[in-house]
């Protein structure tokens, strides 16, 4: 209990000092209006898992906030379900634009629909906060000023992970992916990340399976009968599931160390409850369990008061994008959408899992990345990150010469 | 005859103020229903006009679409050289598809289109570094007069018009005659000396022609391409249209293109369960309103007036 | 490259051509009878998987949960189709083809989200029991036990229903009213209850390839839709209608799959699509005939 006083004496603190430092500054704002949020995300369909979850930590997060109010507003929320589908995603982000007159827009889990959308918002100039998609194009070589990201991206977990494998020593690779723009993506950081590190590093082949394969068995066996040293994976959402079983019934992690982002991760192992291969590396940016920190066991208990479950990385990331949108608006003192971009540039949060900074030269958020191995433990029904490291999110990022780099080439 | 008139006149002033008078929305809304109202014209020249059964006339569309972009994108075509060529890759892969597909029986036609469409869409789907994969190609340069709505907007409109006007000709055409003959009774047609597959694969080419051109527009409108629209699931929704609306009058598709996307706008906000609305709707459809609503409303002027002498009524048609 | 790895991967791919063969001979069956491509196929196909899940969930980890899972879920299937076809469908029998195509897209937009409803969009997971679980390495290659039971499922139902057109008297109606439906009608036949039968058959068969892949993979929303396409593919390959082609079609399908993947591991996915592309470029109407 304690610990709960002390994070709320904490988040007061902050907003406290915010406030006063706001008052100092000029005379107090009062909007005439409440702000709008639209959010598009997947509702129907496998990915609404990760689409609900978000809009609970979304939710969880308003709840505190609309508590004391933006400047006298509050913040409220519309949902479209884009149905995994990048077109009606468009087309819904379009009305919540035109129609609804949304002052910022959030979303999604499918890359695809972030990035329609993301070209959309710049034509539009609304700002766009991306919450779960990981493609790291989204605000690397295809960001631009109203596009911005409150999750890790397959950049940041492709050095996490190649750094990782590489210092275990391991440098022939087989590379496995599902053939889509996330796929694509993580697999690609991965590889260039470690023919950084070790140039001699080998490929000994790599594989495509088309999302929604369902059956890997004859993708697995393949790569243990070539027999590289590791195996790198490329796959996430109802794909991790295909992947992470078919490991386990083949006994591939004990033949073949093998890395994927995500794998470590809540929303991957408690569906599968037991039924999930031991020895998988893997990197995540949020566990509910780790680290123990009070921030992050009052967050992990007030969303289980609401909800009714422990929170996933993308409550994690709903709820952080609510704070972000909050906070930025109360720098701007403003409801114009050019001052919130400003003020959300190299903004700094508190978060569950300590300071988060919006970093300017990107509107990427640097977040920690959590690297563990699947293990069973006795005191949860699914298995758990074993030996978990935090790796700080600046070592992971790319840097800001890389970004303007990537986006020149896009050019 | 006065009343078609009267109709037309004030459908082209409505679409005349749109522009003004709507909020922004509902001038793309509007818009999208020109696109896919033309799309579904464009698909009911072979289905009811020509009998054919066309399952996957997405294809054309999606290659009208994906010739722009790509050709914008990748290869810096001008846009109006990419605007003109879109339409004349669809029409080719009407000319490919159709030449493999008209020799078969109804169903096999259809399921046989079904499979050599789906290449075309995994091709889309897969060839990343010219389609974009499952991406698709977003934020498509056009030229400043259409980066505007009212700018797209204006496009559309008039390139729907022109098109529905060369539709509507060519079905009252001596061509268009014939492949309605052919329809009711290919047997005849044959033995009369028609050449029954050549006229099927012309009209085959000219839907393919006007889907890539609908392809094209809905560039033009979304500076977007998704590989969505090549898949059998949308190929399924412009029929279901042709069959809401009235697939034996001009004018049906149109209609139903009206209601289908009104319904995923209206639907589509309120319930994430809007598929099982459209199921719903169609299977209610099927059972109590067959001939759409425009056949319906046809049908009931007819028994109103005297007993019809028009040749082929709505009901004579069946395979 | 050595053989073992071949055989190896040929035993893989052999399994996954299992349930490729079953579902796709339900749809094929359909086709040939009624002359509906059933576009809710797919829909019962992962219907059938959500069924075995909820069966198996329901007996825990007792080891008969999933054999009776096996048996459950098409029968749930068999029953839904055969509901749908004697109350609606077959009222539309007289009618233009294209309607009942349409008809049944418009039951696969229900039952897509019927399922939703039921079970909601979370992945579900189906365990099969200690005996099946793991793998047995068989010449060199880590072979899940639980293919076993595939490539045991695959000749049964082949053998199932080589017997039921050979040798049962419902069986030689309905190929004979593939062939000739107006002269089964001649000869006093009831043509709605064959059709009723073979419908509520493809159906049955349906649900049990979903039931079947049910322990091999994720049963989630969506996993219709991929597999309807292929199925299409491989009945349209076999030749519309035939069983038999709808074999070959499998065999075809699963076989260059996983043997692309030796040779080509990186674009294995085209493999298929690009042989059965080849194959309808030159024999539009199937490899084998038609029962039309």
């Amino acid at each position: 209990m304690s610990a709960r006083r002390r994070w709320i004496a904490l988040v007061a603190g902050t907003l406290a000092a915010a406030s006063v430092a706001g008052a100092s500054a000029a005379p107090a704002v009062r909007f005439d209006r409440n702000i709008k949020v639209g959010v598009v995300d997947t509702y129907s369909g496998p990915p609404a898992v990760f689409g609900n979850d978000a809009l609970n930590g979304f939710r969880l997060a308003l709840q505190e906030i609309n508590r004391d109010g933006v400047h006298g507003a509050r913040i409220e929320f519309v949902t479209r379900d884009e149905k995994f589908n990048p077109e009606i995603g468009l087309s819904m982000a379009r009305e919540l634009v035109l129609q609804e007159r949304v002052d910022v827009l959030v979303g999604t889990i499918n890359s695809a629909t972030a990035l329609a959308i993301s070209a959309f918002a710049r034509e539009q100039r609304v700002p766009f906060l991306v919450w779960i998609s990981k493609s790291e194009a989204i605000t690397g070589a295809r960001g631009h000023r109203y596009v911005f990201s409150t999750t890790e991206n397959t950049a940041m977990a492709g050095k996490a992970l190649a750094e990782a494998m590489v210092r275990r020593g391991y440098t022939r690779f087989w590379l496995a992916a599902e053939d889509y723009e996330y796929g694509h993506a993580v697999t690609n950081s991965f590889w260039r990340f470690v023919k950084r590190l070790k140039p001699e590093a080998e490929l000994v082949n790599q594989t495509w399976w088309r999302t929604g394969e369902p059956d890997l068995v004859p993708y697995l066996t393949q790569i243990l009968q070539a027999r590289p040293q590791a195996a790198f994976f490329g796959t996430g959402g109802a794909g991790m599931a295909n992947v992470m079983r078919t490991m386990q019934v083949i006994g591939f992690a004990q033949r073949v160390p093998s890395a994927i982002h995500t794998a470590i991760d809540v929303t991957v192992l408690r569906p599968l409850g037991t039924a999930a291969p031991e020895g998988v590396f893997g990197t995540t940016d949020y566990l509910y369990y780790y680290p123990d920190t009070p921030a992050n066991r009052k967050f992990v208990q007030d969303f289980q008061a609401a909800f009714g479950g422990p929170p996933g990385f993308p409550a994690f990331h709903g709820y952080i994008t609510g704070h972000f949108i909050a906070e930025a608006f109360r720098r701007a003192r403003s409801l114009d959408r050019e001052r919130f971009v400003e003020a959300l540039e190299g903004l700094r949060i508190q978060t569950p899992v300590g300071e988060v900074e919006m970093r300017a030269c990107d509107h990427q958020a640097v977040l920690p990345m959590i690297f563990g191995v699947t293990r069973r433990d006795p005191r949860f029904p699914h298995l758990v990150a074993g030996d978990p490291t935090v790796i700080p999110g600046a070592n992971v990022m790319p840097t800001c010469e890389d970004i303007r780099r990537a986006r020149e080439r896009a050019r | 005859m006065v009343s078609r008139w009267r109709w037309l006149a004030l459908a082209l002033g409505g679409l005349a103020v749109a522009p003004v008078v709507l909020p922004p929305f509902f001038v793309y809304l509007v818009a999208l229903v020109l696109v896919t109202g033309l799309l579904a014209t464009s698909l009911n020249l072979v289905l009811g006009y020509g009998g054919l059964y066309q399952f996957h006339h997405g294809v054309f569309y999606g290659i009208g679409a994906y010739t722009v972009a790509v050709g914008i994108t990748r290869l810096g075509w001008p846009a109006w050289l990419a605007f003109l060529l879109g339409p004349v890759a669809a029409a080719a892969a009407g000319w490919v598809i159709g030449f493999f597909c008209v020799r078969l029986s109804r169903l096999y036609f259809g399921m046989l289109q079904l499979s050599l469409g789906s290449f075309v869409w995994i091709v889309a789907l897969r060839w990343y570094p010219v389609t974009g994969g499952d991406n698709g190609i977003h934020g498509i340069p056009l030229p400043a007069p259409l980066q505007t709505l009212a700018g797209a907007y204006g496009l559309v409109a008039a390139v729907v018009l022109v098109s529905l006007g060369i539709l509507w000709a060519v079905v009252r055409s001596p061509f268009g005659l014939t492949l309605q003959a052919i329809r009711d009774n290919p047997q005849r047609s044959e033995v009369m000396g028609v050449p029954v597959r050549l006229h099927q694969l012309a009209a085959m080419v000219l839907a393919a022609f006007f889907a890539g051109v609908a392809g094209v527009l809905y560039v033009v409108l979304e500076r977007s391409v998704f590989p969505s629209m090549l898949f059998w699931v949308l190929s399924l929704e412009i029929l279901v249209m042709c069959l809401l609306g009235g697939w034996f009058t001009f004018s049906g598709p149109l209609v139903g293109a009206v209601v289908m996307v009104g319904l995923r706008t209206l639907v589509g906000r309120y319930t994430e369960y809007w598929t099982l609305v459209v199921g719903v709707l169609l299977i209610l459809l099927i059972f109590f309103l067959p001939e759409g609503i425009m056949g319906w409303l046809q049908q009931r002027r007819a028994a109103l007036q005297a007993p019809s002498v028009r040749p082929a009524a709505a009901g004579d048609v069946r395979g | 490259m050595d053989a073992a790895a071949i055989l190896g991967q040929l035993l893989v791919g052999l399994g996954r051509s299992m349930i490729l063969f079953i579902v796709s001979a339900g749809l094929s069956l359909v086709l040939g009878v009624l002359r509906v491509p059933n576009v809710f196929h797919g829909s019962l196909y992962m219907l059938g998987a959500f069924v075995a899940w909820t069966v198996a969930e329901a007996l825990g980890p007792h080891p008969a949960g999933l054999w009776l899972a096996l048996a459950t879920a098409p029968l749930v299937t068999a029953a839904v189709g055969l509901v749908v076809e004697r109350l609606l469908l077959s009222r539309l029998y007289q009618r233009e083809h294209l309607m009942l195509i349409l008809f049944t897209f418009g039951v696969m937009l229900v039952l897509n989200d019927v399922v939703k409803l039921l079970w909601g969009p979370t992945y579900r997971s189906l365990v099969p029991p200690p005996s099946l679980q793991g793998a047995a390495t068989v010449l060199g290659v880590a072979l899940p036990k639980y293919n076993v039971v595939l490539l045991l499922a695959g000749p049964v139902v082949a053998a199932a229903l080589w017997l039921f057109t050979q040798r049962t008297r419902a069986g030689k109606v309905s190929r004979a009213a593939a062939t000739d439906r107006d002269m089964v009608a001649v000869l006093g036949v009831d043509v709605s209850r064959v059709f009723g039968l073979a419908f509520a058959l493809g159906c049955f068969l349906a649900g049990l390839g979903g039931a079947l892949v049910a322990p091999t993979t994720s049963i989630t929303l969506g996993m219709d839709h991929s597999l309807l396409i292929d199925s299409f593919l491989i009945v349209i390959v076999g030749g519309l209608g035939n069983l038999w082609g709808a074999l070959v079609g499998s065999l075809l399908f699963g076989v260059t799959q996983s043997l692309g993947l030796l040779v080509w591991p990186q674009f294995a996915v085209a493999f298929p699509y690009a042989v059965t592309a080849a194959v309808l470029l030159v024999r539009p109407t199937g490899l084998l005939r038609s029962a039309w």
